[in-house]
């Protein structure tokens, strides 16, 4: 009896325990995802991606702090201005968020699209020489994204990034791409509607599928 | 500056972080271990901490290149300060690497010269990656030969590995002046390491040059792949998975239709033709590991009339029919405790038939080479390579016309290791040693390599290399004398590397000392070598120059072009030479230039290649001396023209030689004089004033992926 009680007490604790953790990543979390819309420079964005590294290791069965610290590191590396070297070093930081997050959680399609997106990074930092090779690596990682979750509109706006520039590349229509912009736009529409209140899940993208839509497929 | 109190109850800590040579560090994520607590640093490397946390903590420092420091500190509501120095850890895509000697072609890594696709694209290399090997520094283009002359060097002198196992034969079999090409398409490869000199102690058996090729390790996807082009064709299958993939490919050849519609200068009884068919499959190996298994397996043939000087007629028929079979299988595998393995075991079967008018050879040639590495990272800065080799070598030469057969055959049994050693990102040592020994010359040897790379503040890097290089004689000389040893070779080179924001300059300078070279009398040279008598390992002699290297994708819009030139002081006795001569594969002055532009509008890359040397030299044995005469300047401009007009279809044309220059080799001369008392010659020319390529290449692909999104 007496081994039993402590039993539940040992448990309970436990139970109070996790539960405080929680409340504490949800916190920190709430405060880097709005630290991370409010960041604008690269060196706000590596902030940022620090912020989600030090949740990263403290919740090693969550994702999405590996997922947002890639992101954020991607961001940053699109907006660098410190020449091919920190950018490919950026993105390279970033891919090992994103492939950590992979490992946590395999097939998934958020962090597909983030790999892809990583990829287009490196493939934006020396088109010349790397966009043969690494612009069939992207499409198919998008693919690959699309494939495991049709409903995920960031994998479609990035997929129509890529078909973009195909299309312009080889003097073709932008119908195919606008018409991903549009499924996007309805799938983002469809996912503001569903969102969950406080959920962390990945939301952003729409403001490239509306710049899209506004530049190319008017 | 914000003044931050600390607030009740809450502990602050802050500081300074600095780097080893007192640099602030912005962008340092600061962090109590084991909380949520955390911050960056800020621009100036200042930072701040306010934590409501008490006790006894680790604070950690953590940043991109640098190590992780951690520090205990209590928490007691006070404020702290600590500014830590952090210490550079090393980086694998910034830190200095050896550069003497090597041009590498990658996708991934830094110190690139080229990339895989540029190798492709080089008008004058035709699809042949040695081709475009002959483009940059340190090689020279004989025309007549198609292989690879690294420094003064001849072509045996240069060794070729896929996937770090040997390749014998890795030429076509060719008639006396009539050039050859790389058996493997181009296509196979995702990068190369082209060594000039000064090489790891992990190749071997070369004295002048190793070229190793690394192939793709999975394909993207499930496609066929067509190519129709003026010379034949071909078709690829590829089934990717998840895990594995397998590649299928057979391809033909047949000159004749193309030399029926433009006239040559050599008289074909039947064109060059042949078919080759290979296999490859992948299969990933654990989480980190991969197998390959590659086999390819071609035959070909041609029958020429070679003009012999000083008499009437088509001259000699020799008729070559060749059959040849490559395999290999390797893995990679990455261990615990900073193990990692990789290795495996390759094949090659090169049959030669040869026809010389009453005269029937048979010479068939084997290698059977495996290799075993393991490689130990101690810590970043300090790691060891150490691998096993053995390499059987059978050779067997038959007069099937006479019955007569002779043969040999030799295992080489070979250790080497080598040690990295990281002083800093800035200074790296390498030192490594080959130990081989060979059963037929009952000879043991003994290797040492040792580099240093240093770089420089503005990222440009010197580089340093030495070391000894051995290697066995040519199979035809061996077969002849089983007692011959090793030719020897040192090298010394010296190397300036900087590749920056898309411009990238290279210059080195080069000493290479030869001895015991093979010496000997030959009967008749023409049309192969036979007859040798008195071979002699007493041949010695040296190498020495520099070359230069600039490449810039910058500077012009949609325009990548580099420029090289090689200046070679080559000297030797070899072969038939009594004294030093300077060999007809070594001339002075080697340049290229090529340009590839990219039309958008057009969809189209345009691409110009120009080759020139000051000519080759030759014996004329109507002049007093050995090698006493020179071609005239050699100068080939190719043009190639790639137009994409959909992402899956490619055609492309080429012209070498668009001026139709009439190139000269050399002069072979008739062995005894005419009437007058002169030896009649006649000069070694190219196979015709130009070569023209039209390939059209397109890809099927079933992309899944591609159909589900137009259902959307």
């Amino acid at each position: 009896m007496k081994k039993y009680s402590l039993a539940i007490i040992v448990m309970m604790l436990i139970a109070l325990l996790t539960k405080a953790s929680n409340e504490a990543y949800e916190q920190a979390m709430r405060k880097e995802l709005q630290q991370m819309k409010a960041a604008e420079s690269p060196e706000a964005l590596k902030k940022s991606a620090n912020g989600f590294a030090r949740i990263a290791e403290m919740m090693p069965e969550e994702w999405l702090p590996d997922y947002y610290a890639a992101l954020a590191l991607a961001n940053a590396g699109f907006r660098s201005t410190g020449g091919m070297e920190e950018m490919d070093a950026l993105f390279a930081q970033a891919k090992k968020h994103a492939d950590k997050a992979s490992a946590i959680s395999p097939d998934n399609s958020e962090i597909v699209a983030i790999q892809g997106f990583i990829t287009m990074g490196e493939l934006s930092v020396d088109p010349n020489s790397r966009g043969q090779h690494l612009s069939g690596v992207a499409m198919q990682t998008f693919g690959k994204a699309i494939e495991l979750n049709k409903q995920n509109p960031r994998a479609i706006i990035l997929m129509a990034q890529m078909e973009m520039g195909m299309a312009q590349f080889f003097g073709q229509g932008p119908e195919k791409a606008c018409g991903l912009v549009d499924s996007s736009l309805q799938l983002f529409e469809k996912e503001a509607a569903t969102k969950e209140k406080g959920a962390f899940q990945p939301t952003w993208g729409k403001e490239m599928a509306l710049g899209m839509k506004e530049n190319t497929c008017k | 500056m914000l003044m931050v109190q600390p607030i009740f109850g809450q502990s602050l800590v802050k500081g300074l972080v600095k780097d080893q040579k007192g640099n602030t560090i912005p962008g340092v994520n600061i962090f109590l271990k084991g909380t949520f607590e955390g911050t960056s640093s800020e621009i100036d490397g200042t930072y701040m901490l306010q934590t409501g946390e008490k006790g006894v903590f680790t604070l950690v420092f953590q940043a991109m290149g640098v190590k992780p420091q951690e520090f205990e500190i209590e928490l007691d509501g006070s404020t702290l300060e600590i500014s830590p120095t952090l210490k550079e850890s090393i980086n694998e895509m910034t830190a200095v690497t050896i550069s003497a000697g090597a041009m590498e072609a990658s996708d991934e890594k830094k110190a690139v010269v080229l990339r895989p696709v540029d190798i492709v694209t080089v008008p004058s290399a035709m699809g042949d990656i040695v081709g475009a090997f002959q483009t940059l520094p340190g090689s020279a283009t004989v025309g007549n030969d198609g292989r690879l002359f690294v420094r003064g060097g001849d072509a045996s002198e240069t060794a070729i590995f896929i996937d770090g196992l040997k390749v014998g034969n890795a030429f076509g079999t060719t008639a006396s002046n009539v050039p050859t090409r790389t058996r493997f398409n181009p296509n196979l490869f995702k990068g190369s390491f082209f060594s000039t000199g000064g090489y790891s102690a992990e190749y071997g058996q070369a004295l002048s040059s190793a070229l190793a090729l690394n192939t793709v390790d999975f394909p993207l996807r499930n496609q066929g792949d067509i190519s129709i082009m003026s010379l034949g064709g071909g078709f690829t299958q590829t089934l990717a998975g998840e895990k594995n993939s397998i590649t299928a490919s057979a391809n033909f050849f047949d000159l004749s239709p193309y030399q029926s519609l433009i006239k040559q200068n050599f008289d074909w009884e039947r064109a060059p033709y042949g078919w080759d068919a290979e296999v490859s499959g992948r299969q990933k190996w654990g989480k980190s590991g991969v197998v390959k298994a590659y086999l390819h397996t071609e035959s070909n043939g041609m029958k020429i009339w070679q003009p012999m000087p000083g008499t009437e007629g088509r001259g000699q028929l020799v008729g070559i029919q060749n059959h040849y079979t490559f395999g290999q299988g390797s893995f990679k595998q990455i261990g615990k405790n900073g193990w990692s393995y990789y290795g495996g075991v390759s094949y090659s079967n090169n049959v030669d038939e040869i026809e010389l008018d009453h005269l029937n050879v048979r010479n068939q040639n084997q290698v059977l080479h495996s290799k075993t590495v393991a490689i130990k990272e101690f810590s970043d800065k300090f790691s060891i390579k150490t691998g096993l080799e053995s390499y059987l070598y059978r050779y067997e030469e038959q007069l099937k016309s006479e019955g007569l057969n002779r043969s040999f055959q030799d295992h080489h049994a070979v250790l080497f290791t080598e040690a990295d050693y990281f002083v800093s990102n800035k200074l790296v040592f390498r030192g490594g040693l080959r130990a081989g020994n060979s059963s037929l010359s009952d000879q043991t040897w003994l290797d040492p390599r040792v580099s240093l790379a240093f770089k420089f503040e503005h990222e440009g890097q010197l580089s340093l290399a030495a070391g000894k290089f051995s290697q066995m004689p040519v199979e035809q000389l061996r077969i002849l004398d089983q007692n011959l040893q090793n030719t020897r070779a040192d090298h010394l080179i010296l190397n300036y590397f900087l590749s920056k924001n898309g411009r990238t300059v290279r210059a080195e300078a080069f000493y290479k000392d030869y001895k015991q070279l093979i010496t000997y009398d030959v009967a008749q040279l023409l049309p192969m070598p036979m007859g040798f008598d008195r071979i002699q390992q007493n041949g010695e002699g040296y190498a020495q120059g520099m070359d230069f290297f600039f490449r810039d994708r910058k500077s012009f819009k949609n325009t990548d072009f580099w420029v090289t030139y090689s200046f070679v002081d080559s000297k030797r006795k070899f072969a038939q030479f009594r004294e030093r001569v300077q060999p007809a594969f070594a001339p002075r002055h080697n340049g290229s230039v090529v340009v590839k532009h990219f039309i958008q509008p057009l969809q189209s890359q345009l691409g110009i290649s120009f080759s020139f040397n000051d000519g080759y030299r030759y014996d004329n044995p109507n002049l007093p001396g050995q090698m006493n005469a020179k071609t005239k300047s050699f100068q080939d401009l190719s043009l190639g023209w790639s137009y994409l007009p959909r992402p899956n279809l490619i055609i492309h044309l080429a012209c070498s030689n668009v001026f139709g220059r009439d190139t000269i080799f050399g002069y072979q001369y008739a062995s005894e004089t005419n009437e007058k008392g002169i030896f009649e010659g006649i000069p070694i020319r190219l196979q015709a004033p130009r070569f023209l390529f039209l390939g059209i290449f397109l890809t099927i692909s079933k992309d899944k992926n591609a159909n589900n999104l137009n259902n959307l």
